[in-house]
């Protein structure tokens, strides 16, 4: 049986990774190849690149960062931001990425997830929903970075993305996120039902959280400042969560 | 000298990192007479079953894939590049394989996610003096379709239903998960299946990420 995943996310603006909290106060952490090989000997599953770099500035630096990246780890990543077109997904993918994440555009062109599939396979194509508490949807999809809402139900935008032909979906309580309470595991309990893998994403705080998500639907569990802090390295959490019986890769 | 099939199926670079850090010369080749001269084949492979053969199609692989074993070089076919090898897959059943290894690629499931994207444990089903006992060992798969279990069949896995991991016919070996996507086991795994075809590494370096 496939093991439970858990996997740290790393923002790199510039070529250079940094942290964001709340998608602010930003500060360098150094080369994405240096610190996702950190995660690599630690035993994390995968490894979650968001670049939020802006596109003019992107493209010089990306696929060389890319390309270090995909030399140096001997486990899967995926890169996402502003990812808007096959065109971007293939330069990605050819650059070294195992998937591509994409977010505001799959809202923009939801054809854009289909398209993806057919050219690349769904496997390579992870959507990355950003979803907040909504006292008339339940909970409401945002894009561009978590700050725009749509009018997208999250629970029926995860379904219409399945249907469509992601491969899996990266979903994250921007309630939750940078707050260290846990995950929304509402929402994760209407993503566990999914043909498709669910990585659950914002909130975590202590090794309990991760087990909670993986209880609750998730198949895999992302967290950055959790594991960037150094708060719960990644083998004590497996340790934990394999002591509770959960399947991981140790 | 390992010759890397590139048909354009996207992302090499993760292999060639690996056999850089095994230590194994290779070199890419678009078209058969690009290959070295002698050494293993690798055929790598993601995306469409019906796609990828094309494209080996339209850049001469697919007819000469199979003189270049008759001849006795080595190939490896990894993840989708060892259903290409089988005789044919449920995702594209016009389309038939190169049938340099027994079996079809068959839909996992029912009742499981599909795509399997993830690490699954592999045991030994049948001994190979390529390949050690795995015991468990978690070994990563990203894949839709998997080849039935035989008498071939070297590793099992199992999601759904128990599948081939990693199943072998003669000097032809394919691996279902990617090994140079497998941590540490799976470079150990990389690097004996291409001692056993007749590599040599000149520059291992032990530790990844460096």
């Amino acid at each position: 049986m496939a093991a439970k995943r858990v996997i740290p996310c790393l923002d790199v603006k510039d070529g250079r990774v940094v942290k964001g909290i709340k998608f602010q106060n930003l500060r360098d952490m150094g080369h994405p190849a240096e610190l996702a090989c950190r995660y690599d000997l630690e035993g994390a599953d995968e490894v979650v690149f968001l670049d939020i770099s802006a596109t003019d500035e992107k493209r010089a630096t990306q696929e060389a960062w890319v390309r270090e990246v995909a030399h140096a780890l001997s486990i899967p990543f995926t890169v996402g931001g502003g990812v808007s077109s096959v065109e971007g997904i293939r330069r990605l993918l050819r650059a070294g990425a195992d998937k591509v994440g994409i977010n505001t555009a799959a809202v923009n062109n939801p054809r854009l997830i289909a398209e993806a599939a057919d050219v690349f396979g769904r496997q390579c194509v992870v959507v990355a929903i950003d979803a907040a508490r909504d006292p008339k949807l339940g909970w409401r999809v945002f894009v561009n970075g978590g700050k725009k809402p749509t009018d997208l139900d999250a629970v029926a935008w995860m379904d219409q993305v399945a249907e469509l032909g992601a491969g899996e979906i990266l979903l994250t309580s921007i309630d939750r996120d940078g707050t260290l309470e846990g995950f929304d595991l509402e929402l994760l309990q209407k993503a566990g039902r999914l043909s498709i893998p669910v990585i659950a994403s914002g909130g975590a705080g202590t090794e309990m959280h991760f087990l909670e998500a993986l209880q609750h639907g998730a198949d895999a569990v992302l967290a950055a400042t959790l594991f960037h802090e150094g708060t719960l390295p990644i083998p004590k959490l497996k340790t934990f969560l394999a002591s509770q019986g959960v399947s991981v890769r140790r | 000298m390992i010759t890397l099939i590139d048909y354009g199926a996207g992302n090499l670079h993760s292999l060639e990192g690996a056999l850089d850090r095994l230590g194994f010369p290779h070199t890419r080749a678009e078209r058969p007479s690009e290959a070295a001269p002698s050494g293993a084949l690798v055929l790598p492979g993601v995306g469409h079953f019906h796609a990828a053969q094309m494209a080996l199609q339209s850049r001469g692989w697919w007819r000469d894939m199979p003189q270049m074993v008759a001849d006795g070089r080595p190939l490896l076919g990894i993840c989708l590049g060892l259903q290409l090898l089988a005789e044919g897959s449920e995702e594209s059943p016009k389309d038939s394989g190169l049938g340099l290894i027994p079996g079809i690629a068959r839909r996992l499931g029912p009742g499981v996610k599909v795509p399997l994207m993830g690490w699954a444990q592999v045991q030994q089903q049948s001994s190979h003096p390529a390949l050690p006992d795995p015991k468990g060992g978690w070994l990563y798969f990203v894949h839709s379709y998997a080849l039935e279990t035989d008498v071939e069949t070297i590793y099992t896995a199992f999601h759904g239903r128990t599948f081939s991991a990693v199943k072998a016919r003669g000097r032809v070996l394919g691996f279902q998960p990617h090994p140079e996507k497998s941590g540490p086991f799976g470079l150990v795994l990389l690097q004996k299946t291409l001692n056993w075809m007749g590599e040599t590494s000149i520059d291992f370096q032990e530790e990844a990420c460096n």
